[in-house]
């Protein structure tokens, strides 16, 4: 392998870095109009009147449309209702006789110019009659809460619940019971680049061609045709580079449906691109999240058994397709990560409130690392023990006959390799040490860690949606590899090309990665989320490569008149085995196979193009990405100003395509993981108002605020097969518990505990009562 | 976040200025920088009918030795105040609040004129101006005057300016060799203080706060404590006297009466320790 385990230049980035990119608002076609959509400024309220005359007659304005008129030309929506006890409401694209959250969109303005659009939007005259908004885990449980959704009783969307083992024998036998409820915050994804699109529907075909800022090309073509009835065949989403989304650009969102139908209806191309506002208060919050836990556990440590409780404020709507009602049994599943517990009963709740809605944000589940590596502390400082040694008489080894009490098959894990290097490469003991000597002098410092297992792909056991490539070889014998993949970021151009060189034979230049068109790339819901580049396109891309080598080495075979099994392809070159002097170029090859297939002798396979699918053949290795990130911080106890002081990453993702990448990934995950305990947080008043709509309220950390990362590699590679494994949402999903126990470690000496994620100063303060809360 | 619509006009001279301002009547504002109006009228906040743009008015972009005192032109820059040897050598504290503000694209934009005349409460260079005892030169029809920065923040968002009156000069007391000190408390480096203390003490003694209620304020109390001899924590303790801090996401008026004891005793410390 030539390309595989470098950290190659990306293809990307010349054409990004040089402002020649290609995102949605670079898409400019000719008689194209401009959307803006009004939203509602109520969390819950009936719609009594819309006069919409003034905003119509506004010079410059093309249309004006309400919910009824978007009703009247699409199909309800309706998420997952197949899914077991699933109470799924029907739902509109826009709001037709009720608002149910700030930022609910109720008519969409069609007009020469964003300008002359939102000037409109300000003639749009609306009457509402407010009703008592749902807007806490406690109103949504309420049942004399007034219901959000009429076709549904009450605000419980869904309840799972389940037990493992004997809980209440492991409870009996409990020298402590630790009973802790732990609370997140609504985060949310905040790209780069805002959601936008430009429909564009031609009345003459009938073809509606979507230009999308998408994760999923295919996955957002699929919905469009669905919930627009239009035939899927004239439906043809294309996405250029993508400015970020972190799972908010999977779902297709009730402004894409609105938009497509508006195209439709006045039969001319439009452009949405959505501001900053309308992204904070109305694109999606991730995290509104708490575990309830009790767990007994022994005094020398032992963890007998858990009960867990776990609420997901999904917001108003359930998210298309991406439901909040696919995390709880998941998030039971790995809660108990990589360590051993007697018994488990979890129950999971998804709650309809009156807010935005719940799109996946990187690593969904992240609750479960969370609430387990906080929990895990906090019964270290009631036992009084290390918190490393109780991790350390837990966890499991990795070896084949693993498995959590959630059935989880661990074997391979190396979750204590990660703990016992990332203890020895922070010095633990030296932090130790400068810990006693700080708090002599009242110094603040502490020292947190956490383990987190990363299901990318997962264990073989657990069945996972399979994913197509398709790979052509051109007549120049340069590669065109199509993925259905949706980039917005990570760089697929480049990992993906690494592979299908090494997998070809082939320059790093003469492939071409292609994606963002669904005429071309093979079908697949899904796109980019869930850690699925590195494992199913990179082995989809790898077997379908080869299945093209095959081809291609059959037609050289036959051309050279040596058997292919004494044949190889090297950078680009078909070298017969012993006779280098005779090599061809695998441009000569592929001309013939296209242009004069007649001269081959009959029955040779002149296609050079293949699809393959992958569905986990061949994998090596256990399936589990994982690691543990040490955090050492100083908290100023006059301010409650937390600093991180060190930060170190161990993580394993098995082999590494490309080092930069995956380092590039950690540190963004680690930097929102960071975020939502010290700076984001997408705040609701009791009432239901979003109090987070501009960047002076929703506070991204900066390059300034996020410390230098330490990063090691464990890398274990298994004794054969391919193991690439993801490595998205590691830093996101352990970065919250690393922190979190170590503010808590430093808090040790004032009696505080923490359950609560977002830690803002004025709320460290409150904690160490030295500010009344 | 597109403004409404609005007449934009430039003006080559002062004078230009004042008659288009005349003109407009209550509707028209000026715009120098744009730092503080354009985000609200982005929002939708502020409607102005008409901006006059007076970023053209070089004559008004000036750091000049008065004596004793410091004039700086009301289009002087950010990055233009931190960066001068006859601030940094007399007026130090203004030098440094001026290189706080923001981040380096604001500062390169944003001028001191234009902050002063928007007077937000959370702005560092307002208070900075009334811990220095500084005046401003405003000119209108009627000629020009001088308005003493503690009679020039009358309410949120609200100043002495009249609507028919440029602000053309800040006038700032030479403080050669006084203590002083910045303490600028916020949870991003680019963002505006939470609370935020600028302090001097020399010959006079001044002590100001930011983002502590409705407008830029002295801390009095404290002020009275240190003439009367106390400590600086003593002083300290008082910080927050007679105010009523504002609630926002980041910090509960508690909050902000702690944070400003525990900056005023930072700020004091410093400015004795020089």
């Amino acid at each position: 392998m030539r390309f595989v385990g470098e950290s190659v230049t990306r293809v990307e980035d010349r054409r990004i870095l040089t402002g020649r990119g290609h995102y949605i608002d670079d898409v400019r076609l000719p008689g194209m109009l401009h959307a803006a959509f009004l939203r509602s400024p109520f969390a819950h309220a009936r719609i009594t009147r819309m006069d919409t005359t003034e905003a119509r007659n506004l010079p410059g304005v093309v249309a004006v449309l309400t919910g009824a008129d978007i009703e009247a030309v699409t199909v309800p929506i309706q998420v997952m209702p197949q899914f077991p006890d699933f109470n799924s409401p029907v739902y509109q694209a826009m709001a037709t006789d009720r608002v149910r959250f700030v930022g609910d969109p109720v008519a969409i303005v069609v007009a020469q110019s964003r300008y002359v659009a939102e000037d409109a939007l300000e003639l749009i005259n609306v009457e509402y009659d407010p009703m008592r908004p749902v807007v806490s885990f406690e109103d949504a449980q309420d049942p004399n809460c007034p219901r959000i959704f009429d076709d549904i009783e009450g605000n419980v969307l869904y309840r799972s619940n389940s037990t493992h083992g004997d809980v209440d024998a492991a409870f009996a036998a409990a020298d402590t019971v630790i009973h802790e409820t732990f609370r997140q915050s609504r985060q949310a994804n905040v790209p780069m680049e805002t959601r936008g699109a430009v429909a564009d529907f031609d009345p003459g075909s009938g073809d509606l061609t979507y230009y999308a800022a998408t994760q999923s090309p295919q996955g957002c073509r699929f919905q469009l045709a669905t919930y627009l009835n239009h035939p899927i065949d004239r439906v043809r989403v294309l996405s250029g580079d993508v400015g970020g989304g972190f799972g908010l650009k999977g779902p297709v969102h009730r402004e894409d449906i609105s938009l497509a139908a508006a195209s439709r209806i006045v039969g001319r191309p439009i452009k949405w691109i959505e501001d900053r506002n309308e992204h904070l208060q109305a694109s999606g919050h991730a995290r509104d999240e708490q575990i309830e836990v009790e767990a007994a556990v022994t005094s020398d440590g032992r963890l007998l058994g858990l009960k867990a409780r776990l609420l997901i404020d999904q917001g108003a709507f359930p998210c298309l397709p991406y439901a909040a009602v696919l995390f709880p049994n998941m998030i039971r599943d790995l809660l108990p990560g990589p360590y051993r517990f007697g018994a488990m009963s979890f129950e999971g709740l998804v709650l309809a409130t009156n807010k935005c809605w719940n799109p996946p944000y990187r690593g969904p589940w992240e609750i479960e690392t969370w609430v387990r590596e906080r929990l895990m502390d906090v019964i270290a400082h009631r036992l009084g023990m290390d918190p490393a040694d109780i991790r350390r008489a837990n966890m499991f080894d990795g070896d084949e006959e693993d498995r959590s009490i959630t059935g989880q098959h661990l074997a391979g894990i190396t979750s204590r390799q990660s703990l016992e290097r990332a203890l020895d490469l922070a010095g633990y003991s030296a932090i130790r040490a400068a810990q006693e000597l700080a708090r002599r002098e009242e110094r603040l410092l502490g020292v947190g860690f956490a383990t987190f297992l990363e299901a990318a792909p997962g264990p073989k056991e657990n069945r996972v949606i399979p994913e197509d490539a398709r790979v052509r070889l051109e007549s120049n014998g340069h590669l065109l590899v199509m993925t259905p993949q949706g980039p917005h970021g990570q760089g697929h151009e480049t990992t993906l090309a690494q592979i299908a060189a090494d997998a070809m034979g082939l320059p790093l230049d003469h492939v071409r990665v292609v994606h963002g068109d669904t005429r071309q790339t093979p079908m697949n819901l899904i796109g980019t989320g869930g850690s699925r580049a590195s494992t199913w396109a990179s082995g989809s891309v790898m077997v379908t490569t080869r299945k093209v080598r095959e081809k291609a080495l059959g037609v050289a075979a036959a051309m050279m008149e040596i058997d292919a099994s004494d044949l190889d392809i090297v950078d680009g070159m078909v070298v017969p085995a012993g006779a280098p002097s005779k090599a061809m170029p695998l441009s000569a090859i592929a001309m013939t196979a296209y242009l004069a297939p007649e001269t081959l002798p009959p029955g040779t396979d002149h296609h050079l193009e293949a699809q393959e699918t992958f569905t986990g053949d061949g994998v090596g290795g256990s399936g589990w990405s994982g690691g543990t990130h040490l955090c050492v911080v100083e908290i100023d106890r006059e301010t409650g100003r937390v600093e991180i002081v060190r930060y170190v990453v161990v993580e394993d993702c098995g082999q590494i395509i490309n080092p930069a990448i995956v380092e590039g990934q950690i540190r963004g995950g680690v930097a929102q993981g960071i975020a939502g305990v010290l700076y984001e947080k997408a705040a609701y008043d009791a009432e239901g108002q979003f109090l987070a709509g501009t960047f002076m309220d929703y506070l991204l950390p900066t390059a300034t605020e996020i410390p230098s990362i330490e990063i090691d590699h464990l890398e274990s590679v298994p004794v054969e097969g391919l193991d690439i494994r993801g490595v998205g949402e590691g830093g996101a999903l352990v970065a919250p518990a690393a922190l979190t126990n170590a503010i808590e470690d430093a808090l040790v000496p004032l009696g505080v505990t923490i359950n609560e994620q977002y830690l803002p100063p004025s709320r460290i303060m409150e904690l160490t009562r030295m500010v009344p809360a | 976040m597109i403004p409404a619509g609005f007449d934009y006009r430039r003006a080559a001279t002062l004078d230009e200025a004042l008659s288009l301002l005349a003109d407009g009547g209550d509707e028209a504002k000026l715009i120098a920088g744009g730092h503080s109006l354009l985000p609200l009228m982005k929002l939708r906040l502020a409607a102005p009918s008409m901006l006059i743009d007076i970023g053209r008015l070089g004559d008004l972009s000036f750091v000049r030795d008065g004596g004793d005192h410091v004039v700086v032109g009301a289009l002087t820059r950010h990055r233009d105040v931190e960066i001068d040897q006859t601030l940094r050598d007399h007026v130090p504290l203004l030098a440094h609040v001026a290189g706080q503000v923001g981040d380096p694209q604001v500062r390169h934009r944003g001028t001191i004129g234009g902050s002063i005349a928007h007077g937000d409460p959370a702005s560092d260079l307002p208070a900075a101006c009334l811990a220095l005892g500084a005046s401003f030169k405003a000119v209108g029809p009627s000629g020009e005057r001088t308005i003493d920065a503690s009679d020039f923040f009358l309410g949120f968002l609200e100043t002495a300016l009249g609507p028919d009156e440029v602000l053309t000069e800040i006038i700032v007391p030479k403080a050669t060799g006084a203590g002083w000190s910045f303490q600028k408390f916020n949870r991003r480096a680019q963002d505006w203080a939470i609370v935020g203390v600028a302090a001097v003490r020399g010959e006079r003694t001044g002590i100001s706060l930011i983002n502590m209620g409705p407008t830029p304020v002295r801390a009095s109390a404290t002020e009275d404590a240190l003439a009367g001899g106390a400590s600086a924590a003593e002083a300290a303790a008082r910080a927050a006297e007679g105010l009523e801090p504002p609630s926002d996401l980041n910090a509960t008026p508690e909050y902000r009466v702690h944070l400003a004891q525990v900056l005023v005793r930072r700020a004091l410390e410093e400015a004795s320790a020089a």
